[in-house]
């Protein structure tokens, strides 16, 4: 039998707060699972860009081997230096591995939102408010219902302007 | 033996002029919000949900009947095509005596997220399209589209030949696994579906990391550098300041048609092949069937002359030409190239026809 301070606990925001803690704990654990893949990627793409750093100063040192001594030349040092760096580094962000560990970081970082929202909609659900996948079925209705209307207000325009000719 | 080295005292003049210009820069130059970048008079003549439909006020008196619309980027704002007075691509057509109309598809927001090709191509072109037609009393217009702003313009006149008289294709997007910049290698990667999915619309702030990757030393280095060289040349400093403005304003893309771009365009590129489709309908590249006039720039960076081209050889015009210009992206329509040969070429071609 519940007594009256019992059925004020039900209603109130603690109470779905907690009946959804368990959520919130299982987000958190897999959010640090996501994330040591997350690292993974992170890891993979300063890898690269400092491997093609190393080749590409490396390409620089062999074109000037000596120590630039006026200014004329250290604007030639500068623009080899803007322009082999460039190449490599345009070399990479066009290459498949980059794309793909691009991709994968990316995703992985998508991810992490994802459970980071689940954790939100818990809080928000907790007191009573829309979650985002509600908010964005009203969007989506919203959009429906404008489209439609757009739809006919134009066709009205194009008839209009047929029957006025 | 001691070898002795010696330093040119160039150098170091050069070293601390540089730096009293770093030092100077913040008492030389405007703040962002001091620099107006709409230069060109005109009126707002509708207004649907964030687009809005620009008719600029005409500078001498319209000698063609036929108005032209330019479908601006959904990357960054159409600003660049009216940056600055010397450089304005919409003054420059309206010296020329055109009647020129600009779709601003605005600044969507979260609401905004099912937004699709359909809604921009048969809802926000084309009610665009039809109010042109009722104010000037003309059965078609002339329409330009400019890089991704040039496929929805594609999608519109393969659809709506009936009201396309003319159709100017400037850097459009066109056969994604033909595009060679690194664009499209990132795009090819993407989880479109995702992406839309966790964060909605596109943010800005991935697109800024899209063009950071884009020549990053010549742009993130050199260009700075050269900027605090020359802070005492006032005409570069406004010109530059102008473009930084530009650059750093990119609205977000709807999810539903970033989604659509990426997976229909560069994954699957469906749009050159003719499967793509828009609303329920199918676009056939071949139904384009009026003069048309495609510019690429040889320099293009974003949208590679390859990605382009094929649109030339796809459509079903008889009456078109194909101009390719020795610029990049952006100096095709803002830059002293633009105003010598790119705009006069174009507006020679678009009076025989208007």
């Amino acid at each position: 039998m519940s007594s009256k301070p019992q059925a004020l606990t039900s209603i109130g925001p603690m109470r779905a707060f907690a009946a959804n803690s368990k959520k919130i704990s299982v987000e958190l654990i897999e959010i640090n699972e996501k994330l040591f893949e997350f690292n993974k990627y992170m890891t993979e793409y300063y890898k690269q860009l400092s491997s093609v750093w190393g080749i590409a100063q490396k390409k620089v040192n062999q074109k000037v081997p000596e120590i630039p001594q006026d200014v004329e030349q250290i604007e030639a040092v500068k623009r080899i230096w803007i322009d082999i760096f460039d190449n490599d580094f345009t070399e990479l962000f066009d290459s498949e591995k980059f794309g793909d560990n691009y991709g994968n970081l990316v995703s992985k970082e998508l991810e992490l939102t994802k459970h980071w929202n689940n954790i939100t909609n818990v809080i928000l659900q907790s007191v009573n408010l829309p979650s985002k996948e509600e908010i964005d079925e009203v969007y989506k209705e919203i959009h429906s219902l404008k489209k439609r209307v757009s739809k006919l207000e134009l066709e009205l325009k194009k008839e209009k302007r047929k029957n006025a000719k | 033996m001691q070898s002795e080295s010696r330093i040119d005292p160039k150098i170091i003049e050069e070293v601390l002029k540089f730096s009293k210009n770093v030092i100077d820069a913040p008492k030389l130059i405007s703040a962002p919000d001091e620099i107006n970048l709409e230069v060109t008079p005109h009126k707002v003549v509708q207004e649907i949900d964030k687009t809005r439909l620009l008719h600029y006020t005409p500078l001498v008196e319209t000698k063609y009947k036929t108005p032209l619309l330019i479908s601006y980027a959904l990357i960054n704002r159409y600003h660049i095509l009216d940056i600055h007075p010397q450089k304005s691509w919409v003054k420059n057509l309206l010296e020329q005596g055109f009647d020129v109309y600009m779709l601003d598809w605005g600044t969507p927001t979260s609401m905004d997220k099912y937004l699709d090709f359909d809604d921009y191509v048969n809802g926000y072109l084309d009610n665009s399209v039809e109010y042109i037609k009722n104010q000037t009393s003309v059965e078609k217009i002339s329409l330009q589209g400019y890089c991704t702003g040039a496929t929805i313009a594609t999608a519109y006149t393969a659809l709506h030949p009936e009201n396309v008289k003319n159709y100017v294709a400037t850097a459009p997007v066109i056969d994604g696994w033909k595009d060679t910049t690194v664009i499209s290698n990132l795009a090819k990667h993407m989880d479109a579906d995702k992406m839309v999915d966790i964060i909605g619309n596109m943010p800005p702030e991935f697109m800024y990391y899209c063009f950071s990757v884009l020549k990053p030393f010549e742009q993130g280095i050199e260009k700075y550098i050269k900027f605090f060289k020359n802070i005492d040349d006032k005409k570069y400093v406004d010109n530059f300041l102008r473009v930084e403005k530009w650059l750093g304003d990119t609205p977000p893309i709807p999810g539903e048609l970033f989604k659509q771009w990426i997976k229909d365009i560069y994954q699957k590129n469906l749009l050159i092949q003719n499967k793509m489709h828009v609303g329920d309908e199918l676009i056939n590249l071949k139904k384009i069937d009026m003069p048309m006039f495609t510019q690429v720039a040889v320099g293009d960076h974003l949208v590679s002359p390859e990605c382009s081209m094929p649109l030339h050889y796809a459509v079903g015009s008889k009456d078109k030409i194909l101009k390719i210009y020795p610029t990049g992206h952006v100096g095709m329509i803002a830059s002293s190239l633009s105003q010598k040969k790119v705009l006069p070429e174009m507006g020679t071609w678009l009076s025989e026809r208007s």
